[in-house]
């Protein structure tokens, strides 16, 4: 029996690729709330409402996506453009809504960005991450990344603890030599489908992209720094994981991360919802969520931050320039 | 020593399963490394690393493994180990797994709304209990069919519980919560409630212990319960702007079956209370209002109609008074007098170190009443929900779980993110317990345990042991351990109050299901006075 379904919701990136003349493309994988499919360089998820918005989602009721989960195998070919997608062997056909496209880029304009409140934010943040992070990833690595403290010694972490203080350093002085060699060894590593180092990466761009224009501390924005990652990434980890952190070098961020991007700009006195929102991202997949943090906070550090506090004679325990040296 | 590998192209598992897999193999087959990864450039740089690159395995393929494909390696004593962990890990991701099944016939499980309400088509209420970040969503849907909803689950931002609450409102529509704990609907008792007779009080409240606490002692005197509608804890706060305390109070207002109505919550927006009293003075029905944080005094002139009380015991005496009950069968501080000669025998055998209150909570409506009254009567009172801002717990340091007369709210995120609440699991709390027992400076320990349904199924077969030894060993140490209890539940319950009453105080334990009277008796312990303060000391207007 047919079925033609209209999206609950998409983000804006996709409205292009339904509106295009119809083309070919493949189902790439199938989970239980979420189904990839990929048509030319592009791939498009279509999420369960239960997942939040990603820059590349279609969302359908939960019910709908279970029908989907029991009927659908990787491999199968789908057409999508003029409007539509459909999936011939199911006869399903997927619309986009009339209201408007939920846009995944934070309109970081719109928010007062205060180096001395992100400088504790990100203070308070690196705490939290290290407290709450799993033990597998690299999110562990804040420890020694932000807070100067020892961090459980395996293969994953003698590895990418070097290549993130080569990012960071790469990425203050400007240097895109050894940018690209950090995420060189970075891209793919680690577990997960988006691979760790990915995940770090992504959180790290997505600063980049969006905020070092607003912060950074010598007033060189780093945004082309973000696409050398980008492009460094698109042969050498999983397709998911080059779409998403493609998006996130142009500032097209996931729902969560996004939120949580812009609570950056909350006074401080507002940090329960920094936390709050800190928790969401901590909640997704198994490491995902912490090394997007990391990320996040390694893009800050990497854009001057923490010396603010320094500056601002606010830093306790070391000096700003002992932090550098470490961190370097 | 053997390396063994399985490829499996194109394949795609999320990490969650993936990490699950692979630690099944490892705690199940004596393996002395495991991993599975996309087989990514980086990934087979840190298998060789990690001493885990089957080489041989790999070299003996077609095609180099790609990016898109998965890639588990064991290393193990033997080639026997090394095989049964791979046929482990491949029977593991074959099972319920992420990868689609096809032929699959069995029906699908009620998962959402549009298949529950496929099966109870005539449904008006949606109970709603998911993670926090996709409840608005659920709700959303629910109110979009026609549903009032009972949101259960909390971390809801405040921005999103604005918006559902507007478009409830838009619709007539009640949305109880989010961080809602209880209610009752029609008689029909949601989350954490209790088993109460159907009677002319309604009740709207922003707290949820404090409105079982207000149901129990309603019913204890004989008047019955015609809705109790919670509103979610965030309601009276300025953004949300009662918004569901108006939808309720409008609702009772129009119910037949209610002659009284009851507003409780704690802590709410001055503003926002002095709005809702606005409105509740046009209703024609007696109100009676408890704001707790906010003295009567403060509010000034209100509405004839409107009677505004101190502490949940004053709101249900007066409540059963209007409903033409008996106020004098709420159990309320006249128990203060019962207990008086034991509470004084206690008092003479505290040691000189004795001074404070140790508080222990699982209702945080119960531990805040239970602040307001201490605070009058000891001063600073520390907690994780501090009255005053001076008063906050703060970090502890590794020796310290107390500070002085200290009040924790167990139930608060704190303490429950990952783990049950208190009112399920005693585990945390019984830790606290013991702590508190343990230390030398501790008086007098003060406990609410809430029954009814949701709640553990028999707290007093956890607790009484604990109490009876701990109060065993404190008196070995030279010192008397004073257990006072605020139990809070109704003979109904699935629990029965005077069982669970009466296996706490066999236990040695001091029990009163007016929280006021407990907090009350808390403070006569360590106050100046040599003796028990009479019930009238304590009255408020």
């Amino acid at each position: 029996m047919a079925v033609a379904l209209v999206a609950l919701d998409y983000s804006r990136p996709i409205q292009p690729v339904f509106e295009q003349a119809s083309r070919t493309g493949t189902v790439h994988s199938v989970f239980r709330k979420a189904l990839n499919i990929v048509a030319g360089d592009t791939m498009l998820a279509v999420l369960s409402s239960e997942l939040s918005r990603m820059p590349n989602s279609a969302r359908l009721p939960a019910i709908v996506m279970h029908r989907l989960y029991t009927s659908l195998h990787p491999g199968m070919q789908v057409s999508i453009g003029d409007g539509k997608l459909l999936i011939p062997a199911i006869d399903f056909t997927l619309r986009l809504p009339q209201e408007p496209a939920w846009e995944p880029r934070p309109d970081v304009a719109a928010h007062h960005w205060h180096r001395v409140s992100i400088a504790r934010h990100s203070r308070l943040l690196a705490q939290h991450l290290a407290q709450k992070a799993r033990q597998d990833g690299l999110a562990p690595l804040a420890a020694p990344l932000l807070l100067r403290r020892p961090a459980r010694e395996t293969p994953l972490a003698q590895r990418a603890l070097p290549l993130l203080q080569l990012l960071v350093r790469a990425c203050r002085l400007e240097d895109s030599a050894g940018v690209e060699e950090a995420a060189r060894g970075l891209v793919g590593l680690g577990p997960g489908l988006t691979p760790s180092g990915d995940d770090t990466l992504a959180g790290f761009v997505s600063v980049m992209a969006l905020l070092s224009a607003q912060l950074c501390a010598d007033a060189l924005p780093r945004e082309h720094l973000a696409s050398i990652i980008a492009s460094t990434a698109q042969p050498r980890t999983t397709r998911l994981s080059a779409t998403l952190l493609a998006h996130a070098a142009r500032g097209e961020l996931a729902e969560h991360v996004g939120t949580l991007l812009t609570a950056l700009a909350l006074p401080v006195e507002e940090s329960q919802m920094l936390l709050h929102a800190a928790d969401r991202v901590l909640a997704y997949g198994a490491y995902s969520g912490g090394d997007t943090l990391l990320g996040m906070l390694l893009g800050l550090q990497a854009l001057g931050i923490e010396n603010t506090l320094h500056e601002s004679g606010e830093y306790h325990g070391h000096t700003g320039v002992a932090q550098a040296k470490y961190l370097l | 020593m053997v390396i063994r590998a399985l490829l499996k192209r194109n394949t795609y598992y999320d990490s969650i399963t993936l990490m699950s897999a692979i630690q099944y193999v490892k705690d199940t087959i004596a393996v002395e490394d495991a991993g599975a990864v996309m087989a990514t450039e980086a990934n087979l740089a840190l298998l060789e690393q990690a001493h885990l690159l089957p080489a041989d395995f790999l070299a003996q393929q077609e095609n180099m493994p790609a990016p898109e494909d998965l890639l588990i390696a064991i290393r193990a004593a033997d080639e026997s180990l090394a095989q049964s962990a791979l046929a482990c890990a491949q029977q593991k991701l074959a099972g319920p797994g992420n990868i689609v099944v096809s032929g699959s016939t069995t029906p699908p499980a009620t998962r959402s709304l549009e298949v529950a309400l496929r099966h109870a088509a005539s449904a008006n209420l949606a109970v709603i209990s998911v993670a926090g970040e996709h409840a608005w969503l659920e709700a959303k849907q629910a109110l979009r069919h026609g549903l009032h909803v009972f949101l259960f689950s909390n971390n809801v931002p405040i921005e999103q519980e604005q918006r559902l609450k507007v478009l409830a409102a838009s619709k007539g529509l009640l949305l109880m919560g989010p961080d809602c704990g209880t209610a009752i609907i029609n008689g029909v008792g949601l989350g954490f409630s209790n088993v109460a007779p159907r009677g002319s009080i309604g009740i709207v409240g922003a707290s949820g212990t404090g409105m079982q606490q207000l149901i129990c002692l309603i019913a204890a005197a004989g008047p019955g319960i015609s809705q109790a509608i919670g509103t979610g804890g965030c309601d009276l706060t300025e953004t949300i702007d009662g918004i569901m305390m108006r939808e309720g109070l409008a609702l009772l207002t129009r119910d037949p079956h209610t002659d009284v109505i009851v507003l409780v919550s704690k802590l709410p927006s001055k503003r926002v209370a002095n709005e809702l009293l606005a409105a509740a003075a046009q209703a024609a029905k007696p109100v009676v209002a408890l704001f707790l944080g906010i003295t009567p005094q403060e509010f000034g002139t209100v509405g004839d109609n409107i009677r505004l009380v101190k502490t949940l015991t004053e709101g249900a005496a007066l409540a059963v008074s209007l409903a033409g009950g008996d106020p004098a069968r709420v159990p309320g501080k006249d128990a203060l007098l019962a207990f008086q000669p034991r509470l004084e025998a206690e008092r003479a055998k505290l040691a000189p170190s004795q001074h404070f209150i140790r508080a222990l909570y699982s209702g945080g409506t119960l531990c805040y009443e239970a602040m307001l009254l201490l605070g009058e009567q000891v001063g600073a009172i520390a907690s994780n929900i501090p009255l005053r801002p001076q008063w906050a717990l703060g970090a502890l340091t590794a020796n310290e779980m107390y500070r002085g007369h200290t009040a924790l709210d167990l139930g608060a995120d704190e303490f429950t993110r990952g783990k049950p609440h208190p009112m399920i699991d005693p585990t945390t709390r019984l830790h606290y317990l013991a702590r508190a027992a343990e230390d030398a400076e501790t008086a007098v320990i003060l406990l609410d345990i809430v029954l009814g349904y949701c709640s553990h199924p028999d707290p007093a077969a956890v607790y009484a042991p604990v109490i009876k030894r701990l109060r065993n060993e404190a008196q070995a140490a030279g010192r008397s351990l004073p257990v006072i209890v605020s139990l809070c539940g109704s003979e109904g319950d699935p629990q029965r109050l005077s069982l669970q009453r009466a296996t706490l105080e066999a236990a040695g334990a001091l029990v009163f299901e007016s929280n006021e009277a407990a907090a009350l008796a808390a403070a006569s312990l360590v106050s100046h006075t040599n003796s028990v303060s009479h019930p009238k000391d304590y009255a408020h207007d």
